[in-house]
């Protein structure tokens, strides 16, 4: 399995594509990161003391014209300001930690990138013929299958860490290091302010965004070996990729639309935001995420070992 | 007698209700180089994948050196070395991290034995650029290189002399023998070209339309039921017909001359009574059926009508 894995990754990155893909992600992600420090720099001139108490004036306005969820979220802010005051610890926006979380926007381009290698990586071997030399060999299809799979993973896993070492490096540079040790700020359920590590908050911020980047790709594998044909893979998970969101908004009306995959891949709305659904909780949406990813997975395995090689 | 290689029983496919594939039944013993001959479209590329599990039989099986190819997969295909079609590189690798790749899938592949099939088909100088850059018959070498990297008992190639020049078949044939006399291994080849087989193989199967016609060795098949016939070269056909029929014997008209159905005593006979009467022979000689006659024969002769 081991050697299989190995031989997959020796396909993927003896090729030119897979370099210009992480030469654009490494362009983009630093361009990104400016982009961010323009803005931020722009609006954060002057104390940040001051634009605190600002914005907690603002909240307090918002407050008395809102009610419900809305509500919630900005006394949750207002708390969390109040104590940035009291603590001395300034916002997170132009630090380090800003700009690397920023980053994680990009993950969307990580997607995009590992779908045109998962599309291609059991298609591809179809197109190009290379199958039937790959699999006269004393490995099991299911295995051949699994070692693509999971060298798939691991490219989106190489972007990632790219991403984010990219990020900092940048966000360091111009932001500066020394915001390196201060503290990430949230409200606990026992409605008081906590602090955590700044890095522990960015790796879960990054790991949220990976629960819809490994559903896209395992579409897009499995899109791979039902079609057999690179360029329709490709083309085929990329538009999945574009129009998933915005169905979730254009049949937001019907009811069913709560079981459809990219309503749910999004477990962030549970933390910060606000569930497309009335009712919707966390432990629905993951119970929907391994209900797809069984039936991708099974898919793929079951057109890949059981139909025959014609072509 | 050591057990066969290969023993196919029953095998059958279906495409849907389309029947490609129709009880084939044939053995190959060790060291036996097996022709499968037939016309496009006959069913050697079927029968050859599923030999190698790329399709699965509808009715029967394959059995190499003993193990069910359906139900034992990995430890059947340990035995075999196969090219199926055109050997379909990975063309952005180099020759070498190709055998690498393919030297990987198979435990106990060392790196000697990789250089040494790299000689032994004569990339040494090319190995390590891309595929890309091969010519077809560089290919072709890579492919036998590949299907022999784990010394396989059974080697399958599917028109191996495709795209290879007169040199290059030659050599493939002389190597294919070495091959099957020196180190035993059982080899089984198809092709469409009858000339190449009879060079090449002990004994050959005729698949057409999906069934296996017969089973001959070579030289049965190529002497088998020869009638005797002489070609006379002469100098005017017309008057010599005459002279043979009038000795019972029915002529045809060649280029150039008659042929008969005659043994050789007869044929001196018939030349004895041409000179008496005038007609210059050039000189006679035996016709020999050649393979393609034979096969065509066979087959229904269906390009004759």
């Amino acid at each position: 399995m081991y050697n299989l894995v190995r031989n997959e990754n020796m396909k993927i990155y003896n090729r030119v594509r897979t370099w210009v893909l992480v030469g654009l992600l490494v362009l983009a992600s630093i361009l990104f990161t400016i982009a961010f420090y323009a803005v931020n720099d722009y609006s954060s001139s002057g104390d940040w003391r001051e634009r605190t108490q600002k914005d907690i004036e603002t909240y307090h306005q918002t407050m008395a014209s809102t009610s419900g969820m809305v509500e919630d979220q900005v006394s949750r802010m207002i708390k969390i300001s109040e104590y940035r005051l009291e603590h001395d610890i300034p916002p997170q926006n132009n630090s380090i930690w800003g700009g690397t979380i920023a980053g994680s926007g990009l993950v969307f381009l990580v997607s995009i990138f590992t779908v045109i290698i998962a599309a291609d990586i059991v298609a591809g071997e179809f197109a190009a013929g290379t199958i039937k030399l790959l699999l006269i060999r004393p490995a099991s299809r299911a295995k051949v299958l699994l070692s693509k799979y999971l060298a798939t993973l691991q490219f989106s896993l190489l972007l990632l860490v790219v991403l984010f070492l990219v990020s900092f490096v940048a966000s360091g540079l111009l932001f500066g290091f020394k915001g390196v040790g201060s503290p990430y700020l949230y409200l606990g359920g026992d409605g008081f302010v906590h602090e955590r590590s700044m890095i522990q908050h960015a790796f879960s911020t990054y790991g949220l965004k990976c629960v819809n980047l490994i559903m896209i790709v395992t579409m897009a594998f499995m899109i791979s070996s039902v079609f057999r044909s690179s360029a329709l893979s490709i083309a085929l998970s990329i538009v999945a990729l574009l129009m998933g969101d915005l169905l979730v908004v254009l049949l937001g009306k019907y009811e069913w639309m709560r079981f459809y995959l990219f309503s749910n891949t999004d477990l962030t709305q549970y933390l910060e935001g606000v569930p497309p659904f009335e009712g919707m909780t966390m432990g629905f949406s993951i119970c929907v995420l391994i209900g797809y990813f069984l039936l991708f997975n099974g898919l793929s395995w079951l057109l890949f070992t059981k139909r025959d090689v014609r072509s | 007698m050591d057990k066969p290689t290969v023993v196919i029983k029953g095998l059958t496919k279906k495409i849907g209700s389309r029947l490609i594939i129709d009880d084939l039944n044939f053995e190959v013993p060790k060291g036996e180089v097996f022709g499968f001959l037939g016309p496009n479209g006959a069913g050697k590329t079927t029968t050859i994948r599923m030999m190698v599990g790329l399709m699965k039989p509808t009715f029967g099986d394959v059995w190499i050196e003993g193990k069910s190819i359906r139900h034992e997969f990995e430890q059947a295909i340990r035995h075999v070395g196969a090219i199926v079609e055109n050997p379909e590189m990975y063309k952005y690798l180099s020759g070498y991290k190709n055998l690498i790749h393919y030297a990987r899938m198979i435990p106990g592949i060392s790196m000697q034995r990789i250089d040494e099939v790299v000689r032994l088909v004569g990339l040494d100088q090319r190995i390590h650029d891309k595929v890309k850059s091969y010519s077809l018959g560089m290919r072709q070498r890579l492919g036998v290189a590949q299907a022999l990297l784990h010394k396989p008992n059974l080697l399958i190639l599917d028109e191996p002399t495709n795209g290879l020049d007169p040199a290059g078949i030659r050599e493939l044939r002389d190597y294919l023998r070495q091959l099957a006399r020196e180190e035993g291994i059982s080899i089984v080849v198809s092709s469409h070209l009858l000339a190449e087989m009879e060079l090449m193989c002990d004994r050959i199967g005729i698949i057409q339309k999906g069934k296996l016609v017969d089973v001959q060795l070579i030289q049965d098949f190529v002497t088998e039921g020869e009638e005797e016939r002489y070609w006379f070269r002469i100098s005017s056909p017309d008057e010599a017909a005459l002279v043979i029929e009038g000795m019972g014997i029915t002529a045809v008209r060649r280029e150039q001359g008659l042929e008969l159905a005659v043994t050789g005593e007869q044929a001196a006979d018939v030349n004895e009574q041409l000179v008496k009467a005038g007609i210059r022979v050039y000189g006679f000689h035996p016709v020999k059926k050649s393979l393609e006659d034979k096969f065509l024969e066979m087959t229904g002769g269906e390009t004759h009508v």
